[in-house]
This record gives structure tokens, C-alpha cells and sequence, in this order.
């Protein structure tokens, strides 16, 4: 069951219609073993670092979030009155798990945490996210990511 | 975002929330999840229920027989369900009627008060707090929020509009009560923490006030602001 049953309507409605693109084909691009990708996180949750100007509302823009931030300085800048944000406000894993991610690399279990993450803003348009997905993607190259980890909220 | 990652090259697996729109855009690889919106890993402070969730969207990307890969992840997280032991950290009084601004400011600086000291404890704790986006300390917020009970406009540097001015504070508002009545104990439901928010605080009271005030604004963007980010369905007035 998706906690999505559990939004009032009308929004309900309007989160369950937000506009999907169809897609015809999907793509799958294969990879090593799990003790061998470099992980990268991509979340909606808008994060920025204490200070940042928060995103706006539909921006179709893309943020990186180094892995150098310290998480007590990183907010939530994606929010609504659908979201539960207890659980972001004690633990920062419960959005974005980095420090979960940095126990599976020191175990093995995964090869590396990238050394950048990134972040947009939930509910937009993915066309205007093309974009930024050029633009991330092009970046975890970079970094030699093999894997990403997507958290909408 | 999974599609045009994948399309670019980058493997990617997801953390899924809302089913429909899984079903819709069917990403390569995706682990469904019975959480609310807000929270992909479901449980804060529980790095061993977070690591089942993680695994289980990681260990797809070592299978082969995709594309379209969809698992379900069952369990629901602990904090799903009320507690029925749970005591609010901040005992406050039940707020009362505010016939002007100028009332409703002393109403929630004099419950400020009591919070302010608590939110402190809850930052200690975690270490951490979400309050931050507002732009202006909470000593600033009773004064400027207020102000557009009387029709005032105000901005602060960090945003660009007083309408974003005001959202942001609202967040502000709603992170600072929401961290302060967890200060202690085990995580309450989120259905708790509302409740309690939008029943028992002047803070909540206030809100639903603005809200009330920016639907009538001649600035549209407050009145766009007031109706979508100011106060949740289930607490609107009837």
C-alpha cells in the first residue's frame, strides 16, 4: 500500500495525475558487481547547504551536493504540506542516505561513495529537466559513478 | 529522472514512493516502498531498517533480467504507527482568539518562549536541526509573519518576494515546533506531531489565520504561496 492513499483529496488526485512521460523503450545500462560501483545519490528533496537560496517552485534546474557538507548544514528546500518532514528533522538518512552508504563502502559491500551527489526539485516537469540530466550525468562521469541511487520524497 | 540517467549511461536504481507514477514511467530498476511521501528510507534513527531498504534497491543492479526491474519492499517502517505512550516534549496552554495582529504577536512570542528553550534540547540531541530556510532568526518571525495579518508586505534579503519570504518562514515555523515536541523519546507517527500542531499551538492557529489573510491578497503570489503551502488539507477550516 502507498502512503499516496493516505493524501487528502484533491491533491491526491493531482499528485497521482502529475503528468508522466511515457516512455517506449526503457534503457538498461548493466554494470559490475555491486562491490565494484561507485555510488552516487540523486534526490528531489531540493537540498541545499544553510545560507543557499532555496529552489524555486517547478525550477527544472540541478544542484550538486558535495560529500564534503556537513549534514547538520543541509536543508530541505523541497517542501510541502504532503510530506512528512518528522523524520527528515531527526535523521537526514531517512532522505539521504549518505552516512548508509558510506557504511556499505567502508564494509565492501559497495566499491566507493562518489564524491558528489546531486539534488533537484520534485514535481517538475521532466521536460525541463533534460537538461540537467546531460548535466548530471555528465558529472558523475567525472567522477567515475557506475550507479545511481535515486530518492524522490 | 531514472530514464534520462540511464539514457546517458549512468545505472540507476530507485527508492519508490508513489506507485502510480512507477507504474507509469516503469524505470529500469525500482524498489517500492509503503512509506509516506517525505521519507524513501522510512524510519529516521534506524540505520538498520535504512540499510534493508538501500540493499534491496543496490542488490538490483546485479541482476540481469531486465529492463524493468520492480520489487516491493513490505514492511512498514515502526514510526507508521501512533504511539500511544508518546508525550509531547512542550507543554503549552490551549491557544485562545486573536482579534489583531498585535495580539496574535504577543500570543505566539509569549509561546515561543516555551518552545525556543525545548528546540534547543531536540538540537543538542540530534545534533542537527531543518530550521534555516527562512532567512531571518526565530526572535524575527512573530513581528514580520503577523505583519500580514494588517496588509503589510515585508521581504528579507534571502528571498525574493515577500511571499516566499512568508512560505520559507512558515516551513521555518512548522520545522521549529515539529523538532521541538520531539525533543525526547522515541519517534511519535507524523499523524501525532500534526495533530498536535494544528490543534494545540498558537503557532498552527497563526497559520491557518495567514493562510486565511493571503487568500483575500490583492498579491497573487501570496495568495498562490497561502493556499498550497500554509496549512495541510486535513487541518483547513470548514
Amino acid at each position: 500500500m502507498a502512503r499516496l492513499d493516505d493524501i487528502p483529496e484533491p491533491t491526491r488526485t493531482a499528485v497521482r495525475d502529475i503528468p508522466c512521460p511515457a516512455f517506449d523503450t526503457t534503457p538498461f545500462v548493466s554494470g559490475p558487481a555491486l562491490s565494484e560501483r561507485r555510488v552516487a545519490i540523486v534526490s528531489s528533496a531540493a537540498l541545499i547547504q544553510r545560507g543557499d537560496k532555496p529552489f524555486d517552485f517547478g525550477s527544472g534546474e540541478y544542484r550538486a551536493v558535495p560529500g564534503g557538507w556537513d549534514n547538520a548544514d543541509i536543508l530541505m528546500s523541497h517542501v510541502s504540506t504532503n510530506f512528512d518532514r518528522a523524520g527528515f528533522q531527526r535523521d537526514i538518512n531517512v532522505a539521504y542516505p549518505i552516512d548508509r552508504l558510506r557504511e556499505l563502502a567502508a564494509e565492501g559491500v559497495i566499491g566507493s561513495v562518489a564524491e558528489t551527489h546531486f539534488t533537484v526539485m520534485g514535481s517538475t516537469d521532466p521536460a525541463a529537466m533534460l537538461a540537467s540530466a546531460d548535466g548530471i550525468a555528465a558529472a558523475l562521469k567525472a567522477d567515475n559513478v557506475n550507479a545511481a541511487v535515486l530518492c524522490p520524497v | 529522472m531514472a530514464h534520462m540517467l540511464e539514457e546517458r549511461g549512468i545505472a540507476t536504481t530507485v527508492l519508490a514512493l508513489a506507485l502510480p507514477q512507477v507504474e507509469k514511467t516503469r524505470p529500469p530498476r525500482a524498489v517500492m516502498t509503503p512509506f509516506m511521501l517525505g521519507r524513501p528510507l522510512g524510519e529516521p534513527n534506524d540505520a538498520a531498517f535504512q540499510r534493508r531498504v538501500l540493499l534491496q534497491a543496490l542488490n538490483l543492479l546485479e541482476r540481469t533480467d531486465g529492463p524493468i526491474i520492480l520489487a516491493h519492499f513490505e514492511d512498514d517502517n515502526p514510526s507508521w504507527f501512533d504511539r500511544l505512550d508518546w508525550v509531547p516534549a512542550v507543554s503549552l496552554p490551549t491557544p485562545g482568539s486573536y482579534e489583531s495582529a498585535a495580539a496574535w504577536e504577543a500570543a505566539l512570542r509569549a509561546e515561543m518562549a516555551l518552545v525556543l528553550p525545548v528546540w534547543e534540547r531536540f538540537k543538542t540531541r540530534f545534533n542537527r536541526t531543518t530550521v534555516g530556510l527562512a532567512g531571518q532568526p526565530p526572535q524575527d518571525w512573530p513581528a514580520f509573519a503577523t505583519s500580514f495579518l494588517d496588509g503589510a508586505l515585508p521581504t528579507v534579503p534571502l528571498h525574493d518576494t515577500p511571499a516566499l519570504a512568508l512560505r520559507f518562514l512558515a516551513d521555518d515555523l512548522k520545522a521549529l515546533y515539529g523538532e521541538a515536541v520531539q525533543a525526547d523519546g522515541a519517534p511519535p507517527s507524523a499523524r501525532q506531531i500534526d495533530w498536535w500542531f494544528w490543534r494545540q499551538t498558537v503557532a498552527g492557529q497563526l497559520l491557518i489565520a495567514l493562510r486565511s489573510a493571503a487568500m483575500v491578497s490583492e498579491n497573487n503570489a501570496l495568495k498562490t504561496v497561502g493556499g498550497r503551502f500554509f496549512v495541510p488539507v486535513p487541518f483547513l477550516p470548514v
